[in-house]
């Protein structure tokens, strides 16, 4: 019977304190009942080998031990889309921008961009995983109640979403904002040798006249498509697209305007000169070292644009499963206004 | 042969999600009267319902936490034994499951 003391102190090892005892004296009757009933019938000892397929059919120590124990988790079911949504939500914020911006400095201004630290990277995935993890598993233990796990109603759910639809209330605000930005810009930028701005005077390259202008522009043909989309709700590829050309010449602008070297000098009565020329040269580096950073922000916006616009096109596409059906068949997108 | 391997597995975890509720309701009819784990298991088998000791017991003692089952050790042929039968809970909640046991197999053979 050594077999057998091996056995259930192997499954002892991984039975809860307070029933070891009770579940072994138990399970080791039952064993003994097989083996002695295999005896009766063979007339004889069993084997080892025998004792041994006995045991085996009854399954591992670890298999027949956990059967015993209630199932645990450390997330359970209802809080495991959350943390999954959560954490991946992180991980993506955590490395993604960071990981192309060091592209961008890498392609851009490889000599500044050993500040990112990507050696660190990993740790601060281990990090944002660890506490996002830790956090989870404590609202599990604590029994924490989601809200509105058992106050939801069919009618507090969000309407149905349609990606196609734009609001009106964002078409008001990016109307206002861009009238209240322009103005304001006018009044400050408008192009000439020298701006006075709160009472220092900052002198500009003549190039500044090309962005002023580019600039006024492309915001004029923004607030235009704003008022369009304003009435007429819905994106439709043409518009879509015309997006897109306004947001590629406002980023290669803006990126333009940051390697431009702009400020030819400041000059105020309390600045003396030799302060003025250092200042002026270390914020025409500092602008000039943002570029990889605009130039991932801008790449975003832009992919944003190529997506609406792909998914536009598809659809239009039989049998396409991007995009929700076009539902309205009154709106303008449908007669590709 | 892969593809016959996943049915085979299929098969074999919905054929365990099948008679899991199904041997609660064996273990408790055949606790009208007095037995120990083995003859237990001896019992279900005689009628066709293997049942393995690492499944058994777990559900003995869950019966058992939940107030169905009621079980006291005590010597038999030289060895000592825990023996269990129905509490007047667990014999109220055979009545209940053994009328809804037949209410699904009539509507399953109907179904089937």
């Amino acid at each position: 019977m050594e077999l057998l003391d091996r056995y259930l102190q192997a499954i002892e090892f991984w039975l809860p304190k307070r029933q070891r005892q009770d579940i072994i004296a138990e399970l080791s009757e039952d064993l003994r009942s097989q083996i002695e009933d295999k005896e009766t019938e063979l007339g004889r000892k069993l084997e080892d080998a025998e004792v041994e397929a006995v045991l085996k059919r009854c399954g591992s120590p670890l298999a027949v031990a956990s059967r015993y124990r209630s199932q645990q988790y450390l997330i359970g079911p209802t809080l495991f889309p959350i943390y999954r949504f959560v954490l991946a939500v992180s991980l993506i914020g955590c490395v993604v921008p960071r990981f192309l911006i060091w592209i961008a400095f890498l392609l851009v201004d490889p000599a500044h961009r050993g500040y990112l630290h990507m050696e660190n990277l990993w740790a601060t995935v281990l990090y944002f995983a660890f506490f996002t993890t830790l956090i989870f598993a404590i609202l599990e233990r604590s029994g924490v109640k989601l809200q509105g796990l058992d106050t939801w109603s069919p009618r507090k759910l969000p309407p149905v979403r349609d990606p196609n639809r734009i609001s009106r209330f964002g078409s008001l605000f990016e109307i206002a904002a861009a009238v209240v930005f322009n103005v304001w810009f006018v009044s400050i930028f408008w192009p000439g040798p020298a701006i006075d701005f709160y009472g220092v005077r900052i002198t500009i390259a003549p190039v500044w006249q090309v962005f002023f202008w580019s600039f006024l522009f492309l915001a004029a043909a923004n607030v235009a498509i704003a008022v369009v989309n304003l009435f007429r709700p819905y994106w439709t590829p043409r518009r879509a697209s015309l997006r897109l050309l306004f947001d590629g010449i406002g980023a290669g602008l803006f990126c333009g305007l940051l390697k431009a070297h702009l400020l030819v000098g400041i000059s105020a009565s309390s600045i003396p000169a030799a302060k003025a020329i250092e200042l002026t040269n270390l914020i025409n580096t500092w602008i000039a070292r943002m570029l990889p950073w605009a130039i991932v922000t801008m790449l975003v916006m832009l992919s944003f644009d190529v997506y609406r616009i792909i998914r536009l096109r598809c659809v239009h596409l039989p049998g396409s499963s991007i995009g929700p059906a076009v539902k309205d068949l009154s709106s303008p997108m449908v007669n590709g206004n | 042969m892969s593809q016959s391997n996943g049915n085979h597995d299929l098969f074999e975890n919905l054929r365990l999600e099948l008679r899991r509720g199904c041997l609660s309701l064996a273990v408790l009819s055949q606790l009208r009267t007095e037995r120990y784990g083995y003859t237990l298991r001896k019992a279900l088998a005689e009628q066709g319902l293997e049942i393995d000791e690492g499944t058994l017991y777990p559900l003995l003692r869950r019966l058992e936490s939940q107030g169905l089952l009621t079980s006291a050790w005590r010597e038999e042929e030289k060895r000592n034994k825990r023996f269990y039968r129905l509490s007047p809970e667990g014999k109220l909640m055979l009545k209940q499951l053994g009328a809804e046991w037949q209410r699904i197999n009539s509507s399953l053979n109907g179904i089937l």
